[in-house]
């Protein structure tokens, strides 16, 4: 990091802190939120000015900070010439732009809103000029995308403004698209992201076979952000946006973040024939069109908009010269262009907000009624035409003489030609943009009597407007510094640039004359031009661009709908072909080694185990439309897999799987309970074939895969697990040391998606017995197959006599989990069979009424523990879930381990049985709502209280209860 | 290892075959689910009985350690056969056989799984009604 390189993270989060703001200071009124977001721009230009010495003395600042350096991810800024210019533009054009939205926004407009969207995007927009890494600018370049969205939207309730803003996130997030695609090309030819070693990289990457397609995939982000032929009719539709949000992105920041990334690599893709006749040519044509269809639209901003649409095909041509003179000449442009064209923007937002109409047609005039904003619209319009003594000026006389000499496919005229008769259009336009508007007599049908603006309207664009005339007379005092530095920047080398009004009698000075002479012609033709015009046939890019919309949508619906139909056989069968697909792909890739092992034998009872498997499962296939019959298979396969397990000497998973098995099995014999017996065939032949071909496809692949392992000798990550349980982790089980210290995060997860599972199932019982589910429970008739002792003595007993049994289980295996067998897992399912036990035996209302703690509240406490332990190391300076443990030695028993990865595991456990116990809360309302009757005692039969007697304490109780 | 060891646990390996066959067997051959309730129990009375006593005695008389977990065993089998063996009755009589066809209880209140425990009956209509008005 570099001296003063700690400002620009700061700057570069500035506005992002400060769109915080507005939206709570609107309650202190609109000027109060005025100045609150004008304080972020106003700090961050404050240490802008800081910086700018060093930068001027030729450093270059540079500031980290490192996140996954690894993956070449660091947050990394620099600011040199062309970043201090850009970022100077933005906060500067910025700070007028809040001022002038101030009073230009009506009362009845969020002014919040506005000025939160405002400072994102200005923020998004600095993050693109000073990012170092490219990866950090793709973020920003797709935040523009975005806050444009939200800011050329900002009208929401206007369908132009919500089209408009869809259009332009459509294109210039596609294009941006396209330059992540391209970006990481570049970054991959010059073996970094950072843009400085980039751009050091020239020759390797313009040598390399990937050169091309970055540069197209490149140019395809920078062509659409900036509006370049054909990408250019978002800018047009993106006018009906307030006039600050079109005078900020157009003038000054959203499509000059195309020219600047131009620029920005200028040093490494310029040079190259492809880059002169794809980014030169896409320029001329660009600008000629742009100017052509600026000079026949009636709409003040619509022609603005071509007319940005005309510069900005300017600078691009001037950068696809190639040359360094020309890369000068388009930095000094897009100083001139944002002074004339940010005025203009805002003075023909005035003539809007006093005028109430942008209809050229329909104005003229406003000279005599609107003097101040006349003055200055003059001012910027005769710059943009290119008028000595403006700024406008000088540039467009060094763009010509650029053109003069620049030679296309061996024609060295065409350029300098097309060049003129875009110079030509362009100043046809901008007279017209006074002499429509301003000259001409007085009308007595305007929509609102217009008349000059208060001051704090007009101050923004007289303030860019003395800038054109101090830059037009003396070039050389006030921006040749600047453009020599951004030159330099943009070019790599020195550049010593002298701006001056007069460079003699030159080609330029020629075409220059010729425009300017041929543009005032066209202006006093304009009348039967324009009737030729309209009656002549032009494509409508919207028409084109929503017809292409429309196919894409259709396009990706039928794809949608033709994967995602909803049913969720077609995404298994989906997702399970294409996994064996690139399983067999793999495997024929090769890469396999021969089998290193050799086959052991076959024990007789494993085999009898091996036939049992077999059996149930195939029985499964055969019967799984009897629900209860499958149900039973399931639990043979899962006790099968158990004592797979055992044999394998997994003990833990043994004890898992069995305890999962039961939960599952008796929550399923609950659950079908309230569901059809029998699974209706719903499939024809041909559907059914097709499952059972990718079916066996998947089960053949999954054994191939397994037996291929086997057969193996390879590394994984379990020697590691072995060799550290017991001195990283402090248990001798290296399962369950794997579950609460190696991979602990894992499992925090798991219990929170655990609880999750546990609500949501919850949650649906509650919507679903709000819906038509419930009449058909209610309407549901038990009584018949319904036993009337359905808590029958024997099994109230024997739960009572094991319950206390399966608590010390339960409580044995959870403290004996980090060094046996076990933990919290387990134990959380233990005890759960066990509460389960009880609820069976004596019915829900019963058990329920002995039940202290809430389940929701014991999943929430099972999750506060795990995490409140996890936070615990960090008081001891270590990462989140380290564990820590230690032996304490009580007299009467053993020497026993106290490990934090205890008091984690008992959040797992609580998570585990809250989570069961609120499933199985929710299947027993079902039961209430199917009219299963609510039972006091613990039985139904208690022999031990003579009948009457029960007979006259029900009563009793129900009397009690009302 | 002793022979009078081997001889014993022999033969009560031997033992617990015979009633696991014996169990299987009825299973298969018993036709009505009445009397094929009896077919299992006695498959994991004596059968598993046998077996764990031949564990017992392996283990205590052979390596001459004392092993309790086939207590432990013994006790669950004892509590859970007779608890499934009665729901298995309770339900094939709820499903299959109808109340005329039992004889009279000869008390005040009827067989458990066909009438309604005391004060039941009447509860069953206040629930009822509570769904009624809802």
């Amino acid at each position: 990091m570099t001296e003063g390189g700690g400002f620009l993270p700061i700057i570069a989060m500035l506005p992002f802190l400060g769109a915080l703001l507005p939206g709570l200071m609107i309650r202190a009124g609109r000027n109060v939120c005025a100045v609150t977001t004008a304080m972020p721009t106003i700090l961050a230009l404050v240490m802008l000015a800081i910086l700018a010495p060093s930068v001027f003395s030729g450093e270059v600042i540079e500031a980290e900070i490192a996140w996954l350096p690894a993956l070449g991810l660091k947050a990394s800024f620099f600011l040199d010439g062309l970043g201090l210019l850009f970022a100077g533009m933005i906060l500067g054009v910025g700070l007028l732009i809040t001022l002038y939205a101030r009073f230009y926004l009506a009362g009845e407009d969020p002014m919040g809103v506005f000025y939160t969207y405002l400072l994102l995007f200005q923020g998004a927009m600095l993050g693109i000029v000073i990012s170092d890494n490219i990866l950090l600018l793709l973020i920003f370049w797709e935040l523009t995308s975005l806050s444009s969205f939200l800011l050329i939207g900002y009208w929401k309730h206007l369908p132009e403004g919500r089209q408009g803003a869809r259009m332009a996130l459509a294109v210039t997030g596609g294009g941006g698209l396209a330059m992540i695609g391209g970006m990481l090309i570049l970054g991959n030819i010059a073996g970094s992201y950072e843009l400085t070693e980039i751009l050091a990289e020239t020759e390797a990457i313009q040598a390399s076979d990937w050169y091309l397609p970055a540069l197209i995939l490149i140019l395809l982000g920078t062509f659409t952000k900036s509006a370049q032929f054909p990408f250019h009719f978002w800018l047009p539709h993106a006018m009906a946006a307030p006039t600050p949000v079109s005078a900020y992105l157009h003038s000054a920041t959203m499509v000059k973040a195309g020219v600047f990334l131009m620029a920005r690599l200028w040093p490494v893709l310029a040079g190259t024939d492809a880059w002169f006749y794809i980014v030169a040519t896409t320029g001329l044509v660009t600008m000629v069109i742009g100017a052509l269809i600026a000079l026949f639209k009636d709409d003040l901003k619509a022609l603005l908009a071509f007319s940005t649409v005309s510069h900005l095909g300017l600078l691009t041509m001037l950068l696809g010269f190639g040359t360094p003179v020309a890369a000068g000449v388009a930095v000094f442009h897009i100083i001139n262009h944002l002074t004339f064209k940010a005025s203009l923007f805002m003075c023909a937002g005035i003539v809007d907000h006093e005028a109430h109409t942008r209809d050229i047609k329909r104005l003229g005039g406003l000279a005599s009624l609107m003097p101040v904003t006349f003055a200055i619209s003059t001012v910027a319009a005769l710059s943009m035409a290119g008028i000595p003594l403006f700024n406008g000026f000088l540039s467009k006389e060094l763009m010509l003489e650029e053109a003069a000499h620049t030679t296309w496919a061996g024609n060295p005229q065409i350029v300098g030609i097309v060049a003129t008769i875009g110079a030509l259009l362009s100043v046809a336009y901008s007279f017209r943009f006074v002499a429509h508007v301003f000259l001409g007599p007085v009308r007595d049908d305007y929509p609102h009597k217009p008349h000059d603006p208060p001051f704090g309207m007009y101050a923004a664009p007289a303030l860019l407007a003395v800038l054109v005339v101090l830059i037009g007379v003396f070039p050389a005092a006030t921006v040749e510094p600047l453009v020599n530095l951004t030159a330099g920047a943009v070019t790599g080398q020195e550049m010593h640039m002298h701006l001056k009004l007069w460079h003699g009698v030159t080609p330029a000075l020629f075409m220059s004359v010729i425009a300017v002479v041929g543009g005032a012609i066209l202006l006093g033709l304009h009348r039967p031009l324009d009737r030729l015009w309209i009656a002549m046939p032009r494509p409508e890019a919207k028409v084109i661009f929503d017809w292409i919309v429309r196919q894409a949508a259709t396009v990706s619906g039928r794809i949608a709908e033709g994967t995602h139909n909803g049913a969720i056989s077609r995404y298994l069968a989906i997702f399970t072909a294409a996994t064996v697909v690139l399983g067999y792909l793999a495997w024929a890739g090769g890469g396999m080694a021969p089998a290193t092992r050799e086959m052991l034998p076959i024990p007789p009872v494993v085999g009898v185990g091996w036939v049992m498997l077999l059996g149930a499962t195939l029985a499964v296939v055969v019967m799984h439309r009897n629900r209860f019959r499958a149900l039973v298979l399931i639990g043979i396969i899962g006790l099968m897999i158990s004592a797979g397990f055992v044999y394998m000497s997994a003990p833990d998973l043994a004890l898992t799987q069995i305890s999962v098995e039961t939960v599952t099995i008796i929550l399923l014999l609950l659950a079908l309970h309230f569901m059809p017996k029998e699974t209706p065939r719903e499939s024809g032949p041909a559907l059914r074939l097709r499952d059972a071909v990718i079916a066996l496809g998947a089960g053949g692949g999954v054994a191939m895969l397994t037996y291929a392992f086997l057969r193996r000798d390879f590394s994984t990550i379990s020697d590691f697990h072995l060799e550290n349980s017991y001195s990283g982790g402090g248990g001798t089980n290296v399962v369950n040391v794997i579950l609460v210290d190696f991979r602990g995060y894992d499992t925090f997860g798991e219990i929170i998606v655990l609880g999750i599972a546990g609500l949501t199932i919850y949650a649906l019982m509650e919507a679903l017995l709000a819906g038509p589910a419930s009449r058909r429970l209610r309407n549901w008739d038990f009584s018949r197959d319904r036993s009337r002792d359905r808590h029958p003595l024997m099994m109230v007993v024997a739960t009572r006599v094991m319950m206390p049994i399966a608590a010390v289980v339960g409580l044995y295996i959870f403290l004996r989990g980090h060094n046996q067998p076990g933990g919290g897992f387990v134990a959380g399912l233990v005890i759960s069979i066990a509460l389960l036990m009880q609820y069976m035996a004596s019915g829900f209302a019963w058990t329920q009424g002995r039940q202290r703690i809430e389940y929701h509240s014991m999943i929430g406490s099972g999750v506060v523990i795990a995490g409140l332990t996890g936070v615990g190391a960090w008081f001891a300076g270590q990462p989140f879930l380290t564990s820590a443990f230690g032996y304490v030695h009580l007299p009467p028993i053993e020497e026993f381990e106290l490990a934090t990865a205890a008091l984690f595991d008992l959040g797992v456990f609580l998570a585990v049985l809250g989570a069961v116990m609120l499933t199985l809360y929710s299947l027993s309302r079902i039961a209430r709502y199917a009219g299963e009757t609510v039972n006091i005692g613990p039985m139904d039969y208690d022999p031990s209280q003579p009948p009457e007697e029960m007979a006259r304490e029900e009563a009793e109780r129900r009397e009690e209860e009302g | 290892m002793e022979m009078y060891t081997e001889i014993l646990v022999s033969f009560f390996l031997v033992v617990a075959g015979i009633f696991g066959l014996v169990g299987s067997f009825g299973m298969l051959k018993l036709t009505d689910t009445m009397q094929r309730l009896h077919a299992p129990t006695k498959a994991t009375t004596l059968g598993v009985g046998g077996v764990l006593i031949a564990s017992m005695l392996y283990f205590g008389l052979g390596k001459a350690q004392v092993s309790f977990h086939e207590l432990l065993i013994t006790i669950f089998l004892f509590l859970t056969a007779p608890v499934t063996a009665n729901f298995i009755a309770k339900t094939y009589m709820a499903r299959n056989i109808k109340p005329e066809e039992l004889p009279a209880s000869e008390r005040e209140y009827g067989w458990a799984v066909y009438d309604d425990p005391p004060g039941r009956a009447e509860e069953d209509f206040h629930e009822r009604e509570r769904k009624g008005r809802n």
